[in-house]
């Protein structure tokens, strides 16, 4: 026996790493494939497992939706969509990118949910020279120069809402958030805004209350605080599971009277369903909302009710965008679409129509300038639905 | 004659994988060798979890802190230095093995499924952090734009997924060497001894804690070490990449390639992280399922045990041990697997 | 205001929530103080219970008790399940079965969250449980208040039966002499089947009932994972009492701790965690050999 079972173990060892080896090249591609009038590989990277799953779900979806009613081409191109798992964030986006980048060799890049991803997939970008059409998460980076975004900058909802919340809530505003990048960014982008229309934060020491994330399932103790604070209204911001808790945790406590305002992730696609009741009045801040009076609203939004339960999210709007983008740079790339050509298109591109509404790339951020929107959960015939019931400001550079 | 056919076939299988890797960039497309060169990192930090639960005896689920620590050292204090990738590695391994050290106060001490926590604990705390030490780690979004490394003074700089593998490659080579040799010394042997009987060995007068504080700063030199060889293969690290689930995925690799042994220990944990990073590439969604499937699977086409170690680690068995399992009570264990 | 005011609510909380980290983590202490088995799939098995809590619930008291009824059954199998995955690998060592049990729990997990779908469900409470309660002067969940009863109650009868029937004698005596139980003809398999139908009994019980507190989601099972095994470890492996003990310091730790000091939270669990064990390898409480 002792004979067999190292022996075993390292025989099977070196058969597995083989197979690795040989399945990689198998697979291996045959370089640029951007010959002209010929098929157009686009690589999406979407959390299609893990925590983020539902977002990368959506981001997924609406970026084939628009293949679908766009008979699966862009810019006249026939698209061969190479979809990779970004899983939990960096540690998993990173070699899932490098598949997509250097194997199947994608003429560019789309989706990515997490900051963090996208800041991992940075490096491969500017060595590949590939555009990244981002549709959600977008850090801070030194040189957007390949790098564009068609949802948002995270600390612009905050500087959307804060004069409205400054000219409607009579005294203080306590600010809480998760504790990480994104967190930081939505609840900097209120409170500084706040404080510059003269708002005051009901928070002890004047700074916005970060929980752990995502360790917090917990807002109780909390609760506790804001309540001695003395503040008449809450700014948050949380996203999935930790939205679910925020919410319900909310409605069933000693502050469940003092309105909610947030981010509308807060109560964004399928987390409104699973607040239920609890989520009922609360006023949050978006870039879209299903129930738009605009054509191209009305289109996308009957086009997706024909394929999934339920109305779009903004990460869908966000990812089926992003097609749009790449359907007219590619077009006006002509015969040789090469990564480089379709970059430079992307940025003369210039108004692009929405079902939010028509945005342009800002030259500085290449992220949207775009409008935001206030909502609140009221009754849509028999479910909860974010109603939009006022513009806010049109925020971007 | 067993001993020396074992040791034949061993040689010409380790033989064979370090030809294949040595070729491996000219036979592969760059995705390949860009994993490969990632992989290996998180092999040699495999190696050093090997080194702690199966030479020391003490289960470890902490070794990410010192690669942590190796890895932003290197990012951020090795590349103001030098952009010579020896420096850069001295940098990493001395942060790793200062973590290391101040860390065996809590480890050292205590033993099997406690040393688990004990190290899930201290890497967990790592993370937390780096995530929130801004000004120095770039908080959880991580820090990008690390300026490539030259080998060594005189050598152009790294700028090819080739260059970048090979380099991993040496320098992984090298220093599992060095383990291999280092377990042969007098030193190594009395930490196997002492793993599976440390009465005895502290009856005939060796002091046990000093040699399995020294273990467990090696252990942390090497992790440190290969937290350098990240930055070089990424040229991005982020929180995420020291997460708990890196740590569970690499004590189950060297499960899989045998506590006991640094080869084995290499080659499974690669093994394990190439396999989970080529399922999230071509099967979208399904990874994790895979992923899960394989590991039970392993289990059952090891039927033999898949610890080598499997005489008793150091102290007495938990009065809970039931006698038909007391031959074997290797406290070990791993938690779940958190964001 | 007084001083201590603020904190009531919290404190509170932590009650409830520690004996929701209790009731998931009893089975635990089966397999591993019992069975000797290192589970790395419990989460799962309550996960299992908070999905059905989420598909079953329709904010009435039947399908509260149709959904306890289900979860139960199904985490029991699926704990018997996990009891025949694991024979060829009983006796070897705890590494080879987290191998084993860490695998059933990511593809688990999975199939999870393929069946339920991405997104967290909604879990109905039975409507007269739907609100909140005075207490003290402060608001506080009603769910909430009768769980503190529900799972007290809970784990008392849990404490009952391994005292006080054949069935807990028989695991007593196997915690202390497991050849002694195999001469009197119960076979070591037979006792791991039971421990871990009985392990998943209970997580799947704490799933049902815990759904409204730590809901189902793509994260429940590494949550309850990771708390229940911190408070085995803590409470000494295998002992109910230090397991309690254990739950209840990790409740007030994550609510009255961090009502307290915020700006700690982060590092409050993991390092009261590391404290504990490093000074007291042997957990908070002495072991109770009696379970």
């Amino acid at each position: 026996m002792s004979l067999t079972t190292p022996a075993r173990r390292r025989a099977l060892g070196a058969t597995l790493l083989a197979l690795v080896l040989t399945a990689g090249t198998a697979c291996a591609g045959d370089g640029p494939d951007t010959t002209a009038g010929g098929p157009i590989k686009i690589g999406l990277l979407a959390s299609l497992s893990g925590t983020y799953q539902s977002v990368g779900k959506d981001i997924r979806d609406g970026f084939e939706l628009y293949l679908a009613t766009h008979d699966g081409k862009l810019g006249g191109r026939q698209v061969d969509l190479v979809v990779a798992d970004e899983g939990n964030g960096a540690a998993t986006a990173v070699p899932a990118a490098t598949k997509l980048l250097k194997q199947d060799r994608v003429a560019a890049l789309t989706g990515i949910v997490g900051g963090g991803s996208v800041a991992g997939v940075y490096p491969l970008l500017q060595e590949t020279k590939v555009p990244l059409v981002g549709s959600n998460g977008r850090p801070e980076l030194k040189d957007v120069s390949r790098v564009w975004h068609t949802s948002y900058l995270s600390d612009e909802p905050g500087a959307a809402i804060a004069q409205h919340v400054r000219d409607n809530v009579n005294g203080s505003v306590y600010a809480i958030g998760p504790d990480y990048q994104g967190g930081w960014d939505e609840l900097r982008g209120f409170t500084d805004a706040y404080a510059k229309a003269g708002g005051k934060l009901a928070n002890p020491d004047g700074k916005t209350t970060f929980t752990p994330f995502p360790a917090t399932t917990n807002f109780t103790p909390y609760f506790a605080r804001i309540k001695a604070s003395g503040a008449q209204a809450v700014y948050t911001f949380y996203a999935g599971s930790a939205a679910v808790d925020f919410v319900k945790q909310y409605a069933q406590s000693e502050i469940k009277d003092i309105p909610l305002y947030a981010a509308g992730f807060l109560t964004e696609g399928g987390v409104l369903n699973a607040q239920g009741e609890a989520a009922r009045d609360i006023y949050s801040v978006l870039n879209y909302s299903p129930d738009l009076d605009n054509a191209e609203n009305r289109a996308f939004v009957a086009a997706w009710k024909a394929k999934h339960d339920g109305s779009p999210t903004t990460y869908a709007l966000a990812s089926y965008d992003a097609a749009a983008v790449l359907d007219r740079a590619i077009g006006a790339a002509g015969n040789d679409p090469t990564p480089e050509a379709i970059n430079e298109q992307i940025g003369k591109l210039g108004q692009i129509a929405s079902p939010r509404g028509a945005w342009q790339f800002s030259t500085v951020t290449h992220s949207p300038v775009q409008k935001w929107y206030l909502r609140q959960v009221r009754q849509d015939g028999r479910a909860l639905s974010n109603t939009v019931v006022g513009d806010l400001a049109t925020i971007g550079q | 004659m067993r001993e020396a056919v074992i040791r034949w076939v061993r040689g010409a299988v380790a033989a064979v994988v370090l030809a294949g890797l040595a070729v491996a960039p000219w036979m592969v497309d760059d995705y390949t060798t860009a994993i490969l060169a990632r992989t290996l990192a998180l092999g040699l930090v495999g190696v050093s979890v090997a080194l702690l639960t199966g030479v020391a005896g003490l289960p470890t689920l902490g070794q990410t802190a010192p690669y942590a620590a190796g890895a932003y050292a290197c990012a951020v204090l090795g590349s103001q230095v030098s952009d010579v990738g020896v420096v850069q590695l001295a940098v990493a391994a001395t942060a790793g093995a200062t973590l290391a050290a101040l860390t065996v106060p809590l480890v050292a001490p205590a033993r099997g499924v406690i040393v688990l926590m004990i190290t899930l604990a201290i890497g967990e705390l790592v993370v937390t952090v780096l995530g929130r030490w801004r000004s120095v780690t770039g908080g959880t979004d991580g820090l990008a734009g690390i300026a490539p490394v030259r080998p060594f003074w005189g050598l152009p700089v790294l700028a090819t997924d080739q260059a970048r593998y090979l380099y991993t490659l040496v320098v992984v080579a090298t220093l599992v060497g060095a383990v291999l040799l280092l377990l042969r010394t007098r030193a190594g042997l009395v930490l196997r001894a002492g793993r599976d009987d440390e009465m005895r060995l502290r009856a005939s007068g060796h002091r046990m804690p000093l040699y399995v504080s020294g273990a467990h700063i090696a252990a942390g030199a090497i992790a440190g070490a290969a937290g350098s060889l990240l930055v070089v293969a990424q040229q991005y690290i982020s929180p995420a990449d020291f997460g708990f689930d890196t740590s569970a995925l690499l004590l189950l690799g060297v499960v899989i390639g045998g506590t006991a042994s640094v080869g084995g220990a290499l080659v499974g944990a690669a093994l394990v992280i190439a396999v989970r990073d080529w399922l999230f590439g071509v099967l979208p969604g399904h990874a994790p399922l895979v992923l899960g499937a394989l590991f039970v699977a392993t289990v059952y086409l090891l039927p033999t045990g898949v610890g080598r170690a499997r005489r008793p680690r150091r102290g007495s068995p938990p009065p809970t041990a039931a006698p038909d399992v007391a031959p074997t009570p290797d406290h070990a264990a791993v938690a779940g697997s958190r964001r | 205001m007084n001083r201590i005011d603020p904190y009531v609510i919290p404190a509170l909380d932590g009650v409830a929530y520690g004996l929701l980290v209790f009731v998931a983590a009893a089975g635990l202490v089966f397999c591993f103080g019992v069975a000797n088995i290192l589970n790395l799939a419990h989460g799962t098995l309550y996960a299992i219970g908070a999905y059905t809590a989420a598909a079953v619930l329709d904010g009435g008291w039947a399908s509260l008790a149709l959904a306890l009824a289900i979860g139960v059954l199904a985490a029991a199998a699926a704990g018997a399940l996990l009891a025949g995955l694991l024979t060829p690998v009983a006796t070897g060592n705890h590494l080879t079965q987290a191998l084993l049990t860490f695998g059933v729990a990511l593809a688990g997990g999975s199939l999870l969250v393929a069946g339920f779908g991405p997104d967290d469900p909604q879990v109905r409470v039975p409507a007269a449980l739907d609100g909140s309660v005075v207490v003290a002067g402060h608001r506080y969940a009603a769910y909430r208040l009768v769980f503190i009863a529900v799972a007290a109650a809970l784990a008392a009868g849990i404490y009952l039966i391994v005292r006080r029937t054949r069935a807990g004698m028989l695991v007593r005596a196997a915690v202390d002499d497991p050849e002694m139980v195999a001469c009197l003809g119960v076979s070591p398999a037979r006792i791991r089947a039971g421990v871990l139908a009985a392990g998943g009994a209970l997580a799947g019980a704490a799933g049902v009932l815990g759904a409204p507190i730590i809901g189902p989601g793509t994260d429940t099972a590494d949550t309850v994972l990771l708390l229940s095994l911190v408070v085995v470890v803590l409470g000494g492996l295998g002992s109910m009492m230090g397991t309690l003990l254990a739950a209840l310091a990790i409740g007030e730790i994550q609510t009255l701790g961090v009502a307290l000091l915020p700006s700690a939270a982060p590092f409050l669990l993991f390092a009261a965690m590391a404290a504990v064990l490093a000074v007291r390898a042997r957990g908070l409480a002495p072991r109770w050999r009696a379970t």
